[in-house]
């Protein structure tokens, strides 16, 4: 089969490799490492799946594509660049989404192991439940700059992806981004919203004008304002910005009035906003601040420039007009999708971003460091990608051998932790094998055999014969009983209102929540479908409240995807405060928000903060899972549950 | 030391290596591209440290190596074709290794190291040297020292693998995180409690050569209660180059059954020779060392393509002095010898 040299390996890894055959989900940067190791190695059936195609900025690590790649297919390319390596093995290349109803419970089956190179968490959990499902041992794998990591889930045997909650990614409250930034994520991500608004998807949830229903604002909101003069175009702010926008052609000059002069003149006449507050200046059109200034001195990447409020003015006229253009020109109802390495798209949003910042006394930043926050970008780097890939294939050489519980997770540090170590190992794992060799070298001498299991309960068994005897260690880190993936009989409570929480509401929260594909609900004990992904079945209650639908406080659902092969039991708990829904789990940590504003990095300031996740759409790094430390000194161990970092925003010199 | 390249990135590079530029700036990817890199042994472990610096972005690379190209080599010899065995490894590499990097300058050399002279060796500003006998590589890191240039080795033996790295005098900038002091302003709440600053330290580094690294006296009580910590990687490693040395070659595949009586035959020799606890170095990481197992080869040519870009753009601590890989505990740590 493969070119293969005797003795490399013992006969009997030889013949597990031999009789392989892996999936690899991801072609990114730990994806091509992990796909050339694994050809080398000589695995003789390679399936590897990624529906992303290549990006220029991808080429400084993801070394099977070049150049001439670029937009082409990742898994199509990584495949072909592969068999350069070693033409004697098989490789299936599908140029898709792993979510799919093609790769189904039993496509996961045929594998002896699959292994995870993902960037997003929704792929992730959904192989995680997939694997769970098939029963099939998944490594995963993730890095974030220097940092990384690889786990090993295997179903009874470890916890899965999902035991543990995750941290929230950092959201917003609408009024701190439609009424008073003070940061330059606040202008960042009231710059995305408008973006939308503008040219792409409409979404309610990300309006841009001042918030009227601003508790701090409460009793006098807007009340001056609506007697000023200024606002006797007030009536703008009852139709929808999109279509305003529309009939003044996206005339830039108006837009900028509006946004930064009437919007802000309406915002100042909230009174109550400004007490404790600097107030936002309000801009005139004609009279910009700076106009005439020329660039200032700058060394550095032209994008690490920060504009001048003129300069910002004259890029959101350029990029607005062409994005008009752009939206113009293609069909009704048809909208853009905001990509941050779309020239005008992300030209438009450094611009009103920076422009917003200046009106509220916020520093500017660079288009540079804009795009780092607003498109979630995690610096990725050829080394680190290629540790993790290669301890990765590492372990599923382990597995093979029938070594799986010695896998224990391994991180990649940093730096080194106060032990020297850069590739930390979970727990004892490494030591315990140590111990259980030299056990067995010194036991053995006396005919005394000993047969090691690990990953139970420590105990040391007498009696089988004097010349035998069992020991038992723990060394993975096992599944949270009360996991609402991986328990035997998954159960999570959903907190809402139910007078007010939608049919189409409980969806998105299962969807979104739960990370469900196609959920269908029954109603625990009656086996009355609530909710059905079968089209035309229950979309007529769509607009029903779950009250109306016979729901209520204390009822159970039983809620099913057929494609995960995953049940979970929910219970409904009616709480007259909650404004939408969220998750309760048997564990105290509290579980992601469902509703974001807004996942953005983390500030300019370099400050690691509990880690947003990125959007489900970003594809541009590797991954997250990694506790950063806050202190450059003191180096802590590896943290047992998984946290993630956000971005490094480096300080650029 | 790398000259200060003060000419800006053009627009290419900028978007080439705009997700490394956000890791560790614009003034470190300045300095890479000015660095030119000596990588000799184009075995698996050159080919993956030749990768991770050429995608780095520096100035040039060159591959040094007069060996042919063995079958074995190619469970981990990504940059040589499969059809060219018997063929000199840095020559056929060449293809490969331009390919990954257009912008980067790649050349190759099939003289073996002991017909250079010196003053081959100090054209460059790094060296990178694997599959060499501790001789030579003593020859090259002195030659390096004498001009102040970086030198790093290692090597990789079946799963287990070792670097070692002697940066001279070595200046650096690394940043820490401090904890802000809480303002205590009128218009200044809690808000700022427990907030960050990064800020940029310069620091320096003094290294040893690798024949005081490679000599450490166990005898004495510094180095004895490292025992404690009970990873025999050191030894390991003493065995597998003195195995090298005596045999002029690394273990062979086809003779696995022997060379590993061989070897485990030098182990008692070496626990004997440096009184070293019985069983501490057991048989198990002695036995799987034949050959270069890819993974094993990502993993630490991984490591040494991150210190080649610590030691040439100056940021960050560079690993002082050697760092092993143990394949059995899968950990991978950093330990300084000879000081």
């Amino acid at each position: 089969m493969v070119a293969h040299v005797a003795g490399v390996f013992d006969e009997k890894l030889n013949e597990a490799i031999a009789n392989s055959k892996i999936l690899v989900v991801g072609a990114g940067g730990i994806g091509c490492e992990i796909l050339k190791n694994l050809v080398l190695t000589g695995f003789p059936q390679i399936e590897i799946i990624d529906l992303d195609t290549i990006d220029v900025s991808n080429l400084n690590r993801q070394f099977l594509f070049h150049k001439e790649h670029v937009g082409k297919s990742k898994a199509q390319v990584a495949r072909d660049s592969a068999l350069s390596f070693n033409p004697n093995v098989n490789i299936v290349a599908h140029h898709d989404s792993v979510i799919s109803n093609d790769y189904g419970v039993s496509y996961f089956k045929q594998f002896n192991i699959v292994l995870n190179a993902l960037d997003n968490r929704v792929a992730r959990n959904h192989v995680n439940r997939m694997c769970l499902a098939a029963n099939v041992p998944l490594i995963e794998t993730g890095t974030a700059g220097y940092a990384g990591q690889v786990e090993l889930i295997k179903k009874g045997l470890t916890q899965c992806y999902e035991c543990q909650p995750k941290a929230a990614q950092k959201t917003f409250p609408g009024c701190t981004i439609r009424n008073t930034p003070s940061e330059p994520i606040h202008c960042i991500v009231w710059a995305k919203h408008l973006f939308n608004q503008l040219f792409g998807e409409e979404d309610p949830d990300q309006d841009v004008s001042p918030d009227t229903a601003d508790p701090e604002a409460a009793g006098e909101a807007g009340s001056s304002a609506l007697t000023s003069e200024t606002t006797s175009d007030g009536n703008i702010q009852r139709k929808s910005t999109r279509a305003w926008a529309a009939e003044t052609n996206y005339d830039p000059e108006k837009l900028f009035i509006k946004l930064f002069h009437d919007d802000i003149r309406y915002l100042l006449s909230m009174e109550n906003l400004w007490k404790k507050r600097r107030p936002p200046t309000p801009l005139s059109w004609d009279k910009l601040s700076g106009k005439d200034d020329p660039p200032a001195q700058h060394s550095g990447l032209p994008d690490q420039r920060v504009w001048s409020v003129a300069e910002c003015v004259k890029v959101l006229t350029t990029s607005c007009k062409a994005l008009a253009e752009d939206l113009k020109s293609r069909a009704d109802g048809d909208h853009l999708v905001w990509d941050k390495d779309e020239k005008n798209a992300m030209d438009f949003v450094t611009a009103c971003a920076n422009i917003r910042a200046h009106i509220f006394n916020i520093p500017l930043k660079s288009r540079f460091e804009i795009k780092s926050m607003a498109g979630n970008i995690i610096p990725a780097i050829a080394t680190a990608n290629a540790i993790v890939a290669g301890l990765a294939v590492l372990r599923a050489q382990a597995i093979l051998k029938d070594e799986i519980e010695t896998c224990t997770s391994v991180y990649l540090r940093p730096k080194l932790n106060h032990r020297g170590q850069l590739f930390v190992p979970e727990k004892n794992g490494g030591e315990l094998q140590e111990m259980i060799t030299k056990i067995n070298d010194s036991v053995n001498k006396r005919g005394i055999k000993v047969n090691v299991s690990m990953n139970k309960v420590m105990v040391f068994q007498r009696g089988k014969s004097m010349n035998e005897c069992d020991i038992y260690i723990e060394a993975l880190t096992p599944s949270n009983p009360k996991c609402y993936v991986c328990a035997p009989k998954p159960e999570v409570g959903l907190a809402c209102n139910l007078k007010q929480l939608t049919l189409k509401d409980l969806n998105s929260a299962l969807k979104d929540g739960l990370n469900m594909q196609a959920p269908d609900a029954t109603v625990e004990g009656k086996g009355l479908v609530v909710l059905s992904s079968e089209p035309g079945e229950t979309e007529h209650n769509n607009d029903k409240t779950l009250e109306e639908l016979g729901l209520n406080d204390g009822c159970a659902l039983m809620v099913d995807d057929f494609l995960q092969n995953y049940e979970v039991r929910v219970r409904l708990q009616h709480e007259d405060e909650e404004k939408n829904w969220r998750l309760v789990t048997d564990s105290d940590a509290p579980m992601p928000a469902p509703k974001e504003n807004e996942k953005p990095t983390n500030g300019s300031n370099g400050e690691p903060k509990p880690g947003p996740s990125r959007p489900r759409h970003d594809s541009d790094s590797d991954m997250e899972i990694i506790e950063e430390d806050d202190d450059g000194e003191i180096i802590k161990p590896p943290k047992r549950r998984r946290t993630e970092i956000s971005d490094e925003v480096v300080e650029l010199c | 030391m790398v000259e200060n390249n003060e000419i800006e990135l053009s627009e290419a590079e900028a978007e080439q290596y705009d997700r490394q530029i956000r890791l560790w700036g614009l003034e470190s990817q300045k300095r890479l591209r000015a660095s030119k890199v000596l990588i000799i042994g184009l075995s698996g472990l050159g080919a993956e440290t030749a990768k991770n610096v050429i995608l780095s972005g520096v100035k040039s690379v060159c591959l040094l190596d007069s060996e042919k190209l063995k079958e074995v080599d190619l469970y981990s010899q990504f940059l040589a074709p499969p059809n060219k065995i018997g063929e000199n490894r840095a020559e056929i590499s060449l293809p490969r290794a331009r390919a990954l990097n257009p912008m980067v300058d790649i050349t190759s050399e099939t003289t073996s190291v002991d017909d250079l002279p010196d003053s081959y060796f100090t054209q460059f500003d790094i060296v990178c040297a694997t599959e060499l006998k501790q001789e030579q590589l003593e020859r090259i890191n002195n030659v390096c020292r004498d001009h102040n240039k970086k030198f790093l080795c290692g090597d990789v033996w079946g799963t287990f693998g070792y670097m070692f790295a002697d940066l001279v005098d070595h200046e650096y900038s690394e940043e820490i995180i401090q904890h802000k002091a809480a303002k205590r302003g009128p218009d200044d709440t809690q808000k700022n409690a427990g907030e960050t600053v990064t800020i940029t330290v310069k620091r320096r580094a003094i290294y040893v050569p690798l024949q005081n690294a490679l000599s450490a006296d166990w005898t004495k009580p510094e180095l004895r209660s490292r025992l404690r910590r009970g990873d025999p990687s050191y030894f390991i490693m003493k065995i597998l180059m003195r195995f090298r040395d005596e045999n002029d070659r690394n273990p062979d595949p086809s003779k696995r059954k022997a060379d590993t009586e061989a070897l485990l035959s030098m182990r008692n020799e070496l626990v004997k020779e440096l009184s070293l606890p019985a069983g501490f170095v057991s048989d198990a990481l002695l036995k799987d060392v034949f050959g270069s197992v890819a993974g094993a080869a990502a993993v630490v040519g991984g490591v040494i393509g991150q210190e080649v870009v610590k030691a040439m753009s100056q940021r960050e601590p560079p690993h002082n002095n050697m760092f092993f890989f143990n394949p059995l505990k899968c950990v991978g740590f950093v330990e300084l010898y000879g000081q």
